[in-house]
């Protein structure tokens, strides 16, 4: 069923209040100060490329300590500053949640990107790869990890060449406004697909980093059920199915999870 | 090299619900049954236990519960002179694996077809003339006739305790059930689910319109309940964790809750889980199943399992796939129209539309699997098609099964994809807004079909299945009237904004989930140059190997498959029981 937002693309220009981008350059650079000791490593963070991440990757252990407590698993440096700014452009602190990196979304992401799904479980690996329709679906050689790293890649060097500077150092509008090119698929790069990286990996792992059970990283404190009123658990309506048909449910504002039934 | 075992009587490919159903009726009557089946037995498991159960993003999002994409997916084109692409990470549709298969992770819809599906060929014949029919839909009777299966559908209700209301009572129209249903000896056995709040809402558009809405027929258990082998079934708790999920609650009527357990008490029964069966051995000359071969998943070794019987009750495609690995029967080729193997493979073709209204709680997470209302005014041929220009409908519901926040979150068009507005759309809507469903019919079209792949393979080596399949011209037609008319219904209620349905157009797209409704590919009949199986689902070309399953269906109607392919089970179980007591063809 075509009931998924998704399934709804339009190009229209969201209203972003963002104030990620900034924060999230700070929470990198904060991060490397906090694990090298070293201020000077800065700079030459921002100037390296992704395709030197490996490099750059050693001088974060995965245990640094992140505003969460918890350090990276997958994204390296580079990576993380790309991903930090991307989830706060697209989920700005508001009204309704803080940051997304605040929300844990940043974290989610990496963990996926990290576990089994992104190290390709359940994908179908095997060769030869060959270019179709996209109704057939993806068709690359690369894990979603890699897929993802690959992406980032690309993206901050068409972000270089249109900007002159990598994605993360972006003004909130121009972060989101190349977010936007990008799922329109008007950001090209000549090896990686960037629309379909964006449409099909980052966007639906967004959304699940919003709304997933908090137990992966994302949604912190509940906060996207909360906010949609999603009671999440345990979600045994017996009573509740004809006691509130119709009616606003108490439960709703009071969400439960995973680990609250652990 | 493989080690021989001991022959059994009969040996079934497949542990989910045909094979459940085969085996009752067989053991029953004194005959030993063996089931491999290549998963495990997840009763006692995350998947099936609370708090693990409700976890969207493991079960649902990642669909950790259904066939593995990395060990076998199946290729996919849309014509039959493109070369097809491995489906990677498969998301149209769910085989299963484990201990009752896909038929343990169902939303619940338990359907007779209509009275006339059996003989849809004849109809249609009959009622618009031979020319009605277009040349390239390969539309056949199926050789039975739904008197035949009556008895059967009424035991598998009895079995599942289907809740429902009765429309059709032995001719006589029963008010609040469907007017279309075919004719039932008696109620259902258990009263139907409690209705949503958008299933009342569209229940009084659709009455404003003079149509007849009824509680869809459901293995969600409207309350506790004994089967007549003494088996229970707890109330459903409506936690909208049902299709893609196990129930903890056991108030989903499965293979695993009402038929292994009494099997398993049976000294004539065996099930080896984590049996994965890699082939059939066959005697061409002698043209008779000698048994198959599989592997042992904990061990990693190789079997030969000889059987007087070999009963294949697969997911549909993996039937197909095995019958044309082992060279049994002549591949279906659609150039010529020649074969059987493989053809008449059918889908589900369905659109939906989007209700908006600001001042109705909808409430979307309270629901269960099936709590369905629906409308069968336009589904299959129930309304007059003459000068439609198409054959075929399709059932139209508020079929609110869950409000799982990941994936059935819905917002107006135009609302942006992410930021503060995105936010507050999803925070304005989601306790809001429900969709209505068109499922409707895929018939048998010249150019859909199933064969083997020539260039990608399974981690066992193996071929994949290759899917040759689009929307075709009928298809489409269809799809735009039923999609018509939900808009009209949508229209009818007062809503802040519809997004209306559009309707199901090619090319075929694997990466959004449908429906698991895939049939065909070995059709059944009672002509051996159009069907690969018997009325008695007995092979033409191999006299003690029986096929079941949606494989069997010559065409697809616009309902749920499991009603249908439960009966033919229960009735394959009894005429296996007569062939093994005298073996000959049926």
């Amino acid at each position: 069923m075509s009931d998924r937002d998704g399934a709804d693309r339009t190009r229209n220009h969201a209203s972003t209040k963002a104030e990620g981008v900034g924060p999230a350059r700070r929470d990198v650079l904060k991060r490397i100060a906090a694990v090298a000791g070293a201020a000077p490593l800065a700079p030459a963070l921002i100037a390296t490329s992704a395709t030197n991440e490996a490099a750059a990757q050693p001088a974060v252990p995965s245990q640094s300590a992140t505003q969460h407590g918890s350090g990276y698993q997958s994204l390296g440096p580079d990576e993380a500053a790309f991903v930090e700014a991307l989830v706060n452009v697209m989920c700005p602190a508001d009204h309704l949640t803080p940051s997304g990196v605040d929300c844990g979304l940043a974290i989610f992401i990496d963990r996926q990107l990290a576990g089994g799904f992104g190290q390709g479980e359940r994908l179908y690996m095997q060769g030869p790869w060959r270019k179709g329709k996209p109704q057939l679906g993806y068709q690359l050689p690369l894990t979603p990890e890699q897929f993802f790293k690959a992406g980032i890649a690309a993206a901050n060097a068409a972000c270089k060449a249109r900007h002159g500077k990598p994605f993360f150092a972006l003004a909130p509008g121009d972060a989101d406004a190349f977010l936007k090119d990008i799922a329109a698929g008007k950001v090209m790069d000549p090896r990686v697909p960037l629309g379909l990286w964006f449409n099909g990996l980052v966007y639906p792992l967004f959304t699940q980093a919003c709304f997933a059970d908090p137990i992966y990283g994302g949604n912190g404190d509940k906060v996207f059920w909360r906010m949609i009123g999603y009671p999440g658990l345990p979600a045994t309506h017996r009573g509740d199915m004809v006691q509130y048909r119709g009616k606003p449910f108490p439960g709703a504002k009071d969400p439960k999870s995973i680990a609250d039934f652990s | 090299m493989a080690t021989k075992l001991n022959k059994k009587t009969v040996v079934i490919v497949g542990g989910g619900l045909t094979a459940a159903l085969v085996a009752r009726q067989l053991t029953a009557k004194g005959t030993d049954v063996l089931v491999l089946e290549r998963g495990h037995d997840r009763r006692n498991g995350a998947e099936a236990t609370l708090p693990s159960q409700r976890d969207e993003l493991r079960w649902d999002i990642h669909g950790s519960l259904g066939q593995d994409w990395a060990v076998e997916t199946y290729t996919v084109r849309h014509k039959s002179n493109e070369e097809a692409l491995p489906a990677r990470r498969l998301g149209a549709f769910l085989p299963g694996i484990g201990l009752g298969g896909a038929a343990s992770h169902w939303n619940g819809f338990t359907w007779r077809w209509s009275e006339y599906d059996p003989v849809l060929r004849t109809r249609f014949e009959t009622r618009y003339g031979r020319q009605a029919i277009p040349a390239d839909l390969q539309i056949q009777d199926w050789g039975v006739t739904y008197a035949e299966t009556e008895p059967y559908h009424h035991l598998f209700e009895k079995l599942y305790g289907i809740s429902g209301k009765a429309g059709n009572i032995k001719g006589a129209i029963q008010a609040g059930g469907n007017p279309f249903e075919a004719p039932r000896r008696d109620e259902y056995p258990q009263p139907p689910l409690e209705p949503t709040e958008a299933g009342l809402i569209f229940k009084a558009a659709c009455e404003k319109l003079g149509y007849k809405p009824f509680i869809a027929p459901s293995g969600n258990s409207s309350g506790a309940y004994t089967n007549p082998d003494g088996m229970r079934l707890a109330p459903c708790q409506y936690c909208g964790h049902c299709e893609k999920f196990i129930c903890e609650a056991q108030a989903k009527a499965t293979p695993e809750t009402l038929l292994y357990p009494v099997l398993m008490g049976r000294p004539n029964f065996e099930i080896r889980l984590r049996c994965h069966v890699l082939g059939i051995d066959y005697d061409r000359q002698g043209k008779r199943a000698i048994g198959v071969r599989y592997v042992d998943l904990v061990t990693g070794e190789e079997y030969e399992q000889p059987a007087d019987v070999v009963a294949l009750c697969a997911f549909t495609m993996t039937n197909t796939r095995l019958l044309l690995m082992a060279g049994i029967g002549e591949p279906y080729d659609p150039a010529t129209g020649q074969g059987m193997v493989g053809r008449n493979f059918c889908y589900q073709t369905t659109s939906a539309a989007n209700v908006f209204m600001k001042d109705r709680w909808i409430n979307p997470f309270l629901a269960s699997g099936s709590t369905g209302v629906t409308i069968d005014e336009f589904n299959n041929d129930n309304f007059d098609h003459s000068g439609l220009g198409f054959l075929g409908g399709a059932g139209i519901s508020a079929n609110l099964t869950n409000g799982r926040p990941i994936g059935n979150r819905r917002v107006p068009p135009g609302t942006p994809q992410w930021g503060t507005q995105w936010k507050e759309a999803n925070a304005a809507w989601y306790a809001h807004s429900f969709s209505l469903q068109a499922q409707g019919t895929s018939y048998p079209h010249r150019e859909n079909y199933l064969s083997l792949d020539p260039t990608w393979r399974d981690a066992y080596g193996l071929p994949l299945l290759r899917l040759t399949f689009d929307w075709r011209d009928n298809d489409v037609k269809m799809s735009e009237h039923a999609s018509k008319k939900i808009n009209e219904i949508a229209n009818a209620m007062d809503a802040t904004v519809v997004a209306p349905a559009a309707a199901r157009r090619s090319p075929f797209d694997t990466r959004v989930y449908q429906s698991t409704h895939t049939t065909g590919g070995t059709p059944m009949g009672a002509d051996p140059k159009t069907s690969v199986v018997s009325q008695h689902l007995q092979h033409w070309d191999a006299e003690n190997l029986f096929v079941v399953g949606a494989s069997a269906f010559p065409h697809n109607a616009g309902y749920n498959p499991t009603g249908v392919l439960a009966a033919l089970a229960l009735r394959m179980g009894d005429d296996l029981a007569s062939y093994v007591e005298r073996p000959r063809r049926l």
